[in-house]
């Protein structure tokens, strides 16, 4: 890999995506500001034109809304969640700084965001290809099917870039059991972060019979967990 | 190897090993393919055809093309006689023409699928090899056409009473088919060796053999189709080319049918 | 008896010189034959190119001064799709003669800038060195090949369409020839990204999936290809299997009707 420079360099990210762990170790090691722009830079594009295909079938006002909000959400987990982070990292036999597992969490990011941007073309063919978005659509298959697209898209893109979170801290840590504690311990925080963002921050494809809003008034009222215990309930409710 | 002895009276005997290399194959170019050499066609082995296909190409193709015009000309025209003297020369002119149609047809095809699986012929050489085989199937077919005229003599004439279901039609039908059917056969078991050969590989050549078979076969089918009849339309008057025969495929019929056997 | 004319030594015969041995295992690397190092001039020499001698296209495109080959390979894509496109449009006739080939042309070209970032993404995710250019370049090869193919299918094409009426069958011989011209351009890109270091090919695969959906759903976007209609565009949003049952069910009622 080059010596680093002040200048931003997009074949650091097709770096990051082969996963050579050298230059991955060496990439993590090093921290300026200049450098940590083309991380956060990748992540606004990226995971903004996947937003804006994913907000693009309610409306287009829509697709910019959510072009904001999804990189928003990473930005603000990793940022959230970053003293945490770096606290858990060598409470948990990983004794790296704050520097280095701030970088590490946001590769994992631009990673994912990164094949995010790549699939965007991809949701906005599917979305130009589907009815309008109506409250039948939204009942039938075709909501289904594209739901199930995005998930399946953003698994994916979250499964590679933890992959590759994985073989950095394996290489930092030297064993893969401390890194696989770590791992997990990042994922819980920032899953539990995220999702509560995610839920401040909805709608992300929305709803026909709503207005197109950046977000709902009542998202701050409540949380995803809350929200999702009262279902429980309501299903353990059924079998009374 | 042989020494040259000098007279010793001249001087000292030089002894000078003379190493006599195998000359290096020359090209028989000077032997040009006439008509007269069509037995010399048909025994010759592949590395002759080879050599012909890269030296005297232009020639080996007007060969090719006579001898399709003339064996498959001659056999189909004997294929129509049972229906009469102008189904005889229709069915003596389409034959050929559907050969050469298809030869034609697929040589852009051929000649770029060759390459692609394995063989670097150009396209002219993929079209000479395509209408070499076609060659030998005319002059198999031509071979045969005095025995297919015989079971046509044989066979009872069109009458009121002659029906597609008649026996004999059957028989005469299948005959003519089978015929075709063995020249054809004929024609592709001579192209095999000579692909071999320009390939150094048997296994790439039966893939190129496949691939211009199953290419030739489909547009053949269809070209076959679309110029019926050959024998016989006992709904039609003699015609060379009915307006109706325009309407459906080869392949679409053949589906209909076997969609009808089996759900039916 | 005297010798006085002693006999010279025979000198020695020298041997052929020994073949070099050619390394047993692995691939050749690219440019390790002269021929694939020379340069291609111009568009007739890279049509044979991929034909005949593919691994000089791959090297080329990794030299400088490859974005020349590109251009050209994806104009004689356009071209190409653009002469099958007429061919398919006899079928129907009247404005299909121009409005087919604008479709094809436009719909392929889409197609595979559609897929151009996943591609490169999935590759780099597999471990290849290549790099943007050269992935562009694999792709618009991809093309290229899958075009040239289609034209040698063209005269197959264009005498079923002359003798036959049935919008199914044509509409499923098109498939075939796209499907087939398709894998040999496969291959090709295939090749080309094992040359590039890639551990493994799972995400090209992958990645060969996603164009083949995206391809195919195309031609119901942009549909009719055969046919007529209307409008340039369809009205109506369809995923490409329903539109392909809605096909077949008009035709077996067709086929109902005129048996009846």
């Amino acid at each position: 890999m080059p010596a680093p420079s002040g200048k931003l360099n997009l074949i650091e990210i097709s770096v990051l995506l082969r996963g050579e762990p050298e230059r991955i170790a060496a990439w993590a090691g090093q921290w300026s500001a200049r450098r940590l722009a083309l991380p956060v830079i990748v992540i606004i594009v990226g995971a903004g034109l996947y937003g804006a295909a994913m907000g693009w079938w309610r409306d287009p006002q829509q697709a910019f809304y959510v072009a904001i909000k999804f990189p928003l959400i990473i930005l603000l987990t990793t940022v959230g969640n970053a003293l945490l982070n770096a606290m858990l990292a060598p409470l948990l036999g990983l004794n790296i700084p704050f520097r280095q597992s701030f970088s590490a969490i946001l590769m994992s990011f631009v990673i994912a965001a990164a094949i995010l941007g790549a699939f965007s073309p991809l949701l906005a063919f599917l979305v130009w290809n589907a009815p309008p978005m109506s409250p039948e659509a939204v009942s039938g298959a075709t909501y289904s099917f594209i739901k199930l697209t995005n998930v399946a898209a953003i698994a994916f893109a979250g499964a590679v870039g933890n992959a590759r979170l994985f073989q950095l801290l394996t290489r930092l840590g030297g064993r893969r059991a401390v890194a696989f504690r770590v791992l997990f311990a990042w994922l819980a925080g920032n899953l539990f972060l995220g999702s509560q963002l995610s839920w401040i921050l909805r709608p992300f494809i929305g709803s026909p019979s709503l207005p197109v809003e950046f977000f709902r008034t009542t998202g701050l009222r409540g949380n995803f967990y809350e929200n999702v215990f009262h279902s429980f309930l309501q299903i353990l409710q059924q079998f009374d | 190897m042989r020494h040259q002895n000098q007279n010793r009276s001249d001087g000292p005997v030089k002894i000078v090993p003379a190493i006599e290399h195998n000359p290096a194959p020359r090209l028989r170019d000077r032997q040009s393919v006439r008509l007269g050499s069509l037995g010399v066609f048909l025994r010759a082995r592949p590395e002759r055809l080879r050599e012909w296909m890269l030296c005297r190409q232009l020639n080996l193709m007007v060969l090719c093309a006579v001898a399709i015009v003339i064996g498959a000309g001659i056999y189909g025209a004997v294929m129509g006689s049972w229906r009469g003297p102008w189904q005889a020369l229709y069915t003596g002119i389409k034959l050929p023409l559907a050969i050469l149609l298809t030869t034609l047809g697929n040589g852009l095809l051929n000649g770029m699928l060759a390459p692609l699986l394995g063989i670097n012929l150009t396209f002219r050489q993929s079209l000479s090899a395509v209408l070499m085989s076609f060659a030998v199937a005319s002059v198999v077919l031509g071979a045969l056409s005095p025995v297919a005229w015989f079971v046509v003599w044989n066979t009872p004439p069109l009458t009121a009473a002659m029906r597609l279901s008649s026996p004999e039609y059957g028989v005469m039908q299948l005959t003519l088919a089978g015929f075709l059917a063995l020249a054809g056969v004929v024609g592709n078991a001579h192209l095999l060796p000579l692909l071999s050969e320009w390939a150094r590989s048997v296994s790439t050549a039966r893939k190129v053999l496949f691939a211009w078979l199953v290419g030739n076969l489909f547009l053949g089918s269809q070209i076959c189709w679309v110029l019926r009849p050959f024998i016989w339309d006992p709904s039609r008057p003699v015609e060379f080319i009915g307006r109706e025969y325009f309407h459906g495929s080869f392949f679409e019929t053949v589906f209909e049918a076997a969609r009808r056997l089996i759900f039916q | 008896m005297n010798n006085q004319n002693p006999i010279p030594p025979i000198p020695p015969q020298v041997p052929p010189p020994i073949p070099p041995v050619m390394p047993a295992s692995g691939p050749r690397s690219l440019g390790d034959d002269p021929a694939e190092r020379a340069a291609i001039p111009n568009i007739i020499v890279a049509i044979e190119a991929i034909l005949r001698q593919p691994r000089r296209v791959m090297f080329q495109l990794r030299q400088p001064g490859a974005g020349w080959l590109i251009a050209a390979m994806l104009f004689v894509s356009v071209l190409c799709s653009l002469m099958y496109g007429v061919v398919a449009g006899t079928f129907s006739g009247g404005t299909q003669l121009w409005a087919a080939p604008v479709k094809i042309a436009a719909g392929l070209m889409i197609s595979a800038l559609i897929c151009l970032p996943s591609l490169y993404i999935f590759t780099c995710l597999g471990g290849s060195q290549a790099r943007l250019v050269e992935v562009s370049g694999l792709l618009a090869g991809l093309l290229m090949l899958m075009t040239i193919l289609l034209i040698g299918f063209a005269p197959v094409a264009w005498i079923f369409s002359q003798s036959t009426e049935s919008l199914a069958w044509m509409g499923t011989l098109h498939l075939i020839f796209w499907f087939i011209a398709t894998v040999f351009g496969l291959r090709f890109l295939e090749t080309g990204f094992s040359h590039s270091n890639a551990r493994s090919l799972t995400g090209f695969r992958t990645w060969v999936v996603i164009f083949m959906l995206v391809a195919l759903q195309m031609t119901t976007a942009l549909r009719p290809i055969l046919g007529t209609s209307k409008t340039f565009l369809p009205t109506e949003k369809k995923f490409f299997v329903a539109h392909w049952g809605d096909c077949l069910k008009g035709h077996d009622e067709a086929s109902k009707s005129e048996s009846q």
